[in-house]
């Protein structure tokens, strides 16, 4: 079970393409990436290419939107597929970015 | 045998390490007793009606949670929950999430309230933890019919209707999961369950248990399998659910904690008789 994250800098913005499997094993590489994001403006989720998201990586991205909102900066999700999209709306990852994201505005 | 110091230092570990995994074992277990005695806690008697729950955690103890709670004013609340993750670190708190649930279920008068209650006490050390639980609560009213329920985050119930072979999702109700946000008032629903009726709650490793060839099991083999059961007792739809999951995945790991409650009304006039808590 792996993932492999592609990482694209477009000037104030990061693109994250996540292909593969985001579980306990690979959340780390989420996370990971806290460190090496600097002064930006938005931070695109591509997850066209996911193929399974659990709980655990769930939480990995609500840890960045709760990052994103300490360094000020908007997250976007994209690609996200007919399941991966139920699942999200289910425990309410779309509310919380929402949330999130008007208040900054 | 010839021994230096190093061989002997090593082995002294090594039998450390061999003294120290057999007592990490035997916690663990002792562990998985103090849950499952919890988790299997005695379901209420219900006149005219029947409830059963369980858990099958994919490690030695999980996250998945549910409990049963009859109020002195006849309703009994019901709780499903999904802790994040798996293993030790969720079972931790999952007896966290069981401990908010007893103590907001005696001093709040709805299951949306109680899921407000439960947030506002978890969601620091949630937060701190980097975590959250997804929970479904519903009150049940022998006495009227009615199930009033809440959500937050997790997925909605199944409703089989004892006259028709039905199986659909109770209404929609959307709440956030418990620890995304602090001081979320959660929405309640309510609908009438008729004799007969089934309200099936779960947690997504039922419908997310794999085969060898990589296929989930579905909502649409779990419909199938609670259409093919309706007519049984709680326990023998709860059974039947199981091991048609276990033929289903035929040996390969489970991947997430299976948990389920089985609330069907029966034909009688329903009516809790197993009090065991106040409510204000």
């Amino acid at each position: 079970m792996e993932l492999v994250v592609k990482k694209e800098i477009q000037g104030r913005k990061i693109i994250l393409s996540l292909k593969g499997i985001l579980d306990i094993s690979t959340t780390n590489m989420i996370t990971a990436q806290f460190e090496k994001i600097g002064d930006i403006d938005l931070l695109i989720f591509d997850l066209q290419e996911l193929d399974f998201i659990d709980s655990t990586g769930i939480g990995s991205i609500i840890e960045t939107i709760y990052f994103a909102r300490e360094k000020n900066f908007m997250i976007k999700l994209q690609g996200v597929n007919e399941l991966t999209d139920q699942v999200f709306e289910t425990v309410g990852l779309y509310e919380l970015l929402k949330a999130f994201q008007e208040e900054a505005v | 045998m010839y021994r230096n110091k190093y061989t002997y230092d090593s082995e002294q570990e090594s039998a450390g390490n061999i003294q120290h995994d057999k007592t990490l074992q035997r916690e663990i277990n002792l562990a998985k007793n103090i849950q499952s005695v919890l988790l299997n806690g005695k379901a209420p008697e219900i006149e005219g009606g029947e409830v059963y729950g369980s858990t099958m955690p994919a490690r030695l103890i999980g996250g998945d949670y549910y409990d049963f709670y009859p109020l002195l004013n006849g309703k009994i609340r019901i709780v499903i929950g999904d802790v994040m993750g798996k293993g030790i670190p969720a079972a931790m708190l999952m007896i966290l999430t069981r401990g908010a649930f007893r103590s907001a279920a005696e001093s709040t008068q709805s299951p949306g309230k109680t899921l407000t209650a439960m947030n506002q006490a978890l969601y620091e050390d949630l937060r701190t933890l980097k975590s959250f639980v997804t929970l479904f609560c519903a009150d049940w009213d022998p006495s009227t019919g009615l199930l009033t329920y809440a959500n937050a985050g997790h997925n909605l119930p199944l409703y089989i209707k004892g006259k028709d072979p039905l199986i659909e999702e109770l209404p929609k109700v959307r709440g956030i999961m418990i620890g995304g946000l602090p001081n979320q008032e959660y929405k309640e629903e309510t609908i009438h369950l008729e004799k007969q009726d089934i309200v099936f709650f779960y947690t997504d490793g039922i419908i997310e248990a794999q085969n060898k060839a990589g296929e989930l099991y579905s909502i649409k083999r779990l419909i199938n399998t609670l259409l093919q059961t309706r007519e049984k007792n709680v326990a023998e739809i709860e059974h039947y659910i199981m091991t048609s999951i276990d033929k289903f995945t035929k040996g390969v790991p489970q991947r997430d904690d299976i948990t389920m409650v089985v609330l069907k009304i029966k034909k009688d006039q329903a009516d809790i008789t197993s009090l065991n808590a106040p409510i204000i």
